[in-house]
């Protein structure tokens, strides 16, 4: 037996499901018991909010199915559960809270500790002497840990009453489609409820549209509006003017 | 390159979270602080602006856990760029990891899994160690786990292992005496011929930490307790052989306050410094 063929055997015998397995030596308890639990501890500090919504109970039976079926790929253990959310949606079909505060807590949490970028000085943005043409071609790229969902629950809320612990009964469901955006603003991971509409342009610009294209589906009173929120907020890292004609054609 | 990595007399305890507020609040009786690279690895934000100011007030050992040096698929080139621009940025004392691997296949396993002390492993482990000081341009310091099982083809003893990838690398070693003792328990071995094994002018950094105990008389290396009795006799046998090293306490687990830790690293103090007269 090679190396790689030990390897591969010694991994698959320490991630299988215990009833799917023979029993094993001591030893490879240990290790089968450090790969589960170091996965499920990162789980737990991962989505400590969601945890305790749902209940110890729920959350363990929900951590080992992903565990399961997702496992680890990448070097870091802070990656890990980034799909997490997408599963609960799945197993709390009828708790659409569920999988939405977990995806606000996972993203606040790596929004805390994305890389680094510079902030966007509005007041630099304004003194740049961009032309009508420069603006309408002007794009952005997003803040540190920038990302955005739609949401059709209260879980902000939620996220909020559970800072300290277990919330009190809260009204989880039926609220109007709504949008969650999330960034860093400075050190600190920030999150605002928005419309639809506005999503829907955020995510636009953050796959490359300048403003002209965001302008075509929405009142340019309200491009102005949100533009300025935007730079308030510190949702971009900088403004990617177009680059002239005559140097793209060399 | 720069082949050698002077020595460091020091007392150090690792950057956990729990205790950050206490680093950035005052200085504290440390020479050096060990971090664990991979929570600093393409990270910003406050966690960088701590390690940023902690650096300012100590030096720092960067101690990796997902090099997987025991890989037959050898290494990953976009982990190696992360911790290069790492090391780059806090100038490092060293930069350590395990003689273990930890990813196959595409599944990365979050566990310091053991290697059978065979000559493939040992050419495999080469490659990947000259690879990562190639990289790095820097020797890199190579750190004994604890184990639980054993492999019917090693042809090796952990120590002649470890001392033959040593001299075919030049990398230096991070002793960590209670991983001696938790494996020498686990696999009956004699854990002053484990120190006897180890070329004395290749350690560099030892590490202490506490265990716990396993199924059928097995201990784990769980980072959760004080330094036992054991430990810390086998650490005076550690400082006689190896001379005094930068030494640090581990604690990953139950995380005490950090007066509680400093009291215990004063205890490696006093044990180096008692042992050191006496050699």
């Amino acid at each position: 037996m090679s190396l790689l063929e030990r390897q591969i055997a010694f991994r698959a015998e320490i991630a299988a499901q215990d009833d799917a397995s023979p029993p094993c030596s001591p030893g490879m308890e240990i290790y089968r018991n450090a790969y589960r639990g170091r996965l499920l501890a990162a789980l737990e500090i991962s989505f400590e909010r969601t945890r305790g919504w749902v209940g110890e109970e729920a959350f363990t039976a929900a951590a080992c199915h992903f565990i399961i079926a997702h496992p680890p790929e990448g070097w870091t253990l802070d990656d890990y559960g980034s799909d997490f959310p997408g599963v609960l949606a799945a197993l709390f079909a009828h708790d659409p809270e569920v999988a939405e505060l977990a995806w606000l807590e996972w993203h606040m949490q790596r929004a805390f500790a994305a890389p680094d970028k510079p902030e966007l000085d509005p007041a630099a943005l304004a003194s740049a002497g961009y032309s009508e043409a420069d603006w309408a071609n002007l794009r952005f790229a997003m803040a540190a840990g920038f990302a955005a969902t739609p949401v059709s629950t209260c879980c902000a809320q939620l996220w909020e009453a559970l800072e300290n612990g277990p919330a009190d009964a809260c009204e989880a469901g039926g609220r109007a489609e709504a949008a969650l955006l999330v960034w860093r603003s400075g050190t600190s991971p920030r999150y605002r409820l928005t419309s639809i509409e506005e999503l829907r342009a955020l995510e636009a610009i953050a796959s490359g549209a300048p403003l002209a294209v965001i302008a075509e589906s929405c009142h340019v009173a309200r491009l102005g509006e949100w533009l300025s929120q935007w730079l308030r907020d510190g949702l971009f890292s900088r403004a990617i003017p177009a680059i002239p004609e005559e140097v793209c054609n060399g | 390159m720069n082949n050698t990595i002077a020595p460091f007399t020091g007392f150090g305890l690792g950057l956990r979270k729990e205790h950050h507020q206490d680093f950035l609040r005052a200085e504290q009786a440390l020479d050096f602080v060990e971090i664990i690279s991979e929570n600093f690895m393409a990270c910003g934000g406050w966690p960088l602006r701590t390690l940023e100011a902690v650096r300012e007030q100590y030096p720092v050992a960067m101690h990796g856990v997902s090099m997987s040096l025991g890989s037959p698929e050898g290494l990953d080139v976009g982990y190696l760029a992360e911790l290069k621009a790492l090391a780059g940025r806090i100038d490092p004392l060293w930069i350590s990891d395990h003689l273990c691997w930890t990813r196959v296949g595409g599944f990365a396993t979050h566990d310091l899994l053991p290697l059978p002390y065979t000559q493939e492993a040992l050419d495999i482990c080469v490659t990947n160690i000259n690879r990562a000081q190639d990289v790095f341009e820097r020797p890199l310091l190579i750190e004994n786990p604890s184990s639980y099982v054993s492999f019917p083809e090693s042809r090796m003893r952990e120590w002649e292992f470890l001392a033959a990838l040593s001299g075919e690398t030049g990398c230096y070693l991070l002793l960590d005496v209670n991983n001696v003792w938790v494996s020498s328990v686990n696999h009956g071995f004699d854990p002053l011929a484990f120190l006897a094994g180890i070329p004395a002018d290749r350690v560099r950094q030892i590490h202490l930490a506490g265990h716990s105990a396993g199924p059928e008389g097995m201990l784990i290396d769980t980072h959760d307790a004080p330094v036992c009795a054991e430990v810390w006799q086998l650490y005076g046998r550690a400082v006689e052989r190896f001379g005094p090293c930068a030494t640090m306490i581990e604690r990953d687990d139950a995380i005490p306050p950090l007066p509680e830790l400093l009291a215990e690293l004063a205890l490696a103090r006093d044990a180096a410094r008692m042992r050191s007269i006496a050699a």
